[in-house]
């Protein structure tokens, strides 16, 4: 008797780490992504990252981290080298070879499939259970939707669901983050040649979530190349320019902005510059939120 | 004859300009015009129109003068490594955030780059107080391979954000048109074409090959030399105002030669309308086909050129080749 309960112990142990989910964190863990990287510190695991990429560089200890390459190019061998328990990908920016290359080389990946705010708290959820860190991630969950609920209409979009995506007449139910006249925004990525925030990016989901309107929710792409002309045409109320890294974007904007002048949003100076905040989605997306409440409120 | 199909031209040429104008993600008639309308009409489409305009110009005669000095049916204005090098100090620019002189700081450094990249062509070009098609050639072809890798490794160190902007730069941008570039660029088109004309009748005996050409009264060197100075000119004030677009150098001038013949007399203007209009009809299809996007110039280019082009080489009389 002794000995068969001895043997299932032996079955079960043995089979164990087939079942996917480390028992505890991983030691060494590669982040593929300047968002993963942040979420991964926010858990706590901010010890265990042996690598990062070369765009990763917030925390300030991210920076003084091993870079592997880029993010569209990681260095495969520089990952390797660093001998990884768990590689930290994102279905938005990595190549999607990486991770068959990786699991061919029996590194375990875990990748982050989150690319709209809506759907940023479930996949931190997830991303704890399989990391080891259900708790951590639940509070950091928790804390996000919080203060997304402070300024949003996010209840009544639900939690976490992809349902949350384009749901304009329930906006309409709630009193919260609702502006009065639900202006219009655009929002500049870039002035030269001009990029802007279009359907399925952060900045659109956080228009949308304030209750405010994007007039480039109907471009084709993410980050489309918009025509001068039809900003004109539209008139946005409201324009915010997102900042390139290390750029002066007042200086760059002069320019694109005085091709525009006509448009109420410059007539009126309601013209914001904003920080990097929302490009990443990750912890920080919140302050990007704030921050971009900020600049809508207090100029509509 | 050929006044009759010049004149037809001409009027093809004008009805594009007025086409561009007009038509648009948005129709707008000049006859009712509100303050928006106005506003598009004149800030937006009419510069953007006239860049068009000014850069296929460029790129037609060019391409011709090119094919002449070269005597070659596959040159075409890239070949001299100019673009190469106002490409590479474009992105440069673009990718280090370099907004020394604001909106037009990418068009100078491209300008900059295509000037320094012909002048070194140029001189590569010299041999024994000659100026040598084939040495032009070659050291074209040489820039451009440098220039392209220093550009690659560029764009393969930078973010993924600032790449992609160089990219949108490089393959045809003429979004950014405004009045302020028009009357530099005007000048250089305009003083391109002058030149390139004025030398129209020593193309032509250039092309017959040095010693003919000596014999009826022409120092080829320095009507060589003269030319190369017209295209380049002609080419890096193309490349800076608004990127690469490819095609209308090298085919325009042999789709005009079906038309024309091949006196350069008539083939470098004929080639260089031609080259305007079909820019312009692409710029109109770039901006018009999936609004509000705009897609690059460059490609839509030749996406309308190249399958024409292919069908004139199918006619065996059509084309020189």
């Amino acid at each position: 008797m002794k000995y068969y309960i001895i043997i299932i112990f032996l079955i079960v142990g043995a089979g164990y780490p087939a079942f996917g989910e480390p028992a505890s964190p991983p030691k060494r863990i590669v982040s593929l992504a300047p968002s993963t990287t942040e979420i991964l510190f926010a858990l706590g695991l901010g010890d265990n990252i042996v690598g990062v990429t070369s765009f990763c560089d917030y925390p300030q200890a991210a920076k003084e981290k091993p870079k592997i390459g880029g993010m569209s190019n990681p260095s495969l061998e520089s990952v390797i080298l660093l001998k990884p328990d768990l590689v930290v990908m994102t279905t938005d920016g990595n190549p999607k070879e990486s991770k068959e290359r990786l699991s061919a080389l029996k590194i375990a990946t875990y990748v982050f499939t989150a690319r709209r705010i809506a759907e940023l708290p479930q996949a931190i959820r997830e991303m704890g259970v399989s990391l080891g860190v259900p708790e951590r991630a639940e509070a950091l969950a928790r804390g996000i939707e919080s203060a997304l609920r402070k300024r949003t209409a996010w209840d009544i979009m639900g939690r976490g669901s992809n349902s949350a995506i384009r749901k304009e007449p329930v906006l309409e139910e709630s009193n919260r983050g609702r502006s009065e006249t639900h202006k219009k925004v655009l929002f500049i990525v870039w002035p030269d040649p001009l990029i802007v925030a279009g359907p399925g990016s952060a900045m659109d989901d956080a228009i949308t979530l304030l209750g405010y309107e994007n007039i480039a929710k109907e471009a084709k792409i993410t980050y489309p190349k918009y025509s001068l002309e039809e900003v004109i045409r539209q008139s946005p109320d409201i324009i915010a320019i997102g900042k390139g890294s290390g750029m002066d974007m007042r200086a760059v904007s002069r320019g694109i902005l005085q091709r525009m002048s006509s448009v109420p949003a410059v007539k009126n100076g309601a013209v914001c510059y904003m920080s990097d905040s929302l490009y990443r989605l990750g912890p920080r997306i919140v302050y990007g939120i704030e921050e971009l409440a900020e600049c809508l409120n207090s100029r509509s | 004859m050929s006044q009759l199909k010049i004149l037809i031209l001409f009027f093809i040429v004008l009805f594009v300009f007025f086409c561009s104008l007009v038509l648009g993600p948005k129709i707008i008639m000049p006859g009712a015009l509100d303050d928006v309308e106005r506003e598009i009409l004149f800030s937006i489409r009419l510069p953007r129109v006239l860049v068009a305009f000014l850069m296929g110009t460029a790129l037609g005669a060019s391409g011709a003068v090119l094919q002449g000095i070269l005597r070659n049916p596959l040159a075409d204005p890239y070949v001299l490594g100019i673009s190469s090098g106002a490409s590479l100090a474009a992105a440069l620019g673009i990718i280090s955030g370099m907004i020394f002189l604001g909106s037009v700081t990418t068009p100078v450094l491209a300008f900059i780059g295509a000037i320094a990249t012909g002048g070194i062509v140029g001189v590569m070009g010299i041999k024994r107080g000659g100026f040598w098609p084939e040495r032009l050639l070659l050291a074209g072809v040489g820039m451009s391979f440098l220039c392209s890798a220093l550009l690659m490794l560029i764009m393969s160190l930078s973010t993924d954000e600032g790449m992609r902007r160089a990219t949108l730069w490089i393959f045809g941008d003429l979004s950014m048109s405004d009045w302020q570039r028009i009357p530099y660029g005007s000048a250089l088109v305009l003083i391109g074409v002058v030149l390139s004309l004025s030398r129209a009748k020593a193309l032509n005996a250039l092309i017959l090959g040095d010693e003919l050409a000596h014999s009826l009264g022409f120092a080829p060197q320095r009507e060589r030399f003269i030319l190369f100075i017209s295209v380049g000119l002609m080419t890096a004030a193309s490349v800076s105002l608004g990127g690469m677009i490819g095609f209308i150098g090298l085919l325009m001038p042999h789709i005009m030669r079906f038309f024309f013949g091949a006196d350069n007399r008539i083939l470098i203007p004929a080639s260089a309308l031609g080259g305007g209009a079909l820019l312009c009809t692409a710029d109109l299809v770039s901006r018009t086909v999936l609004p509000p996007m705009e897609l690059p110039a460059g490609v839509v280019t030749a996406i309308i050129g190249a399958p024409y082009f292919l069908y004139l080489l199918r006619r065996k009389d059509a084309l020189s080749i």
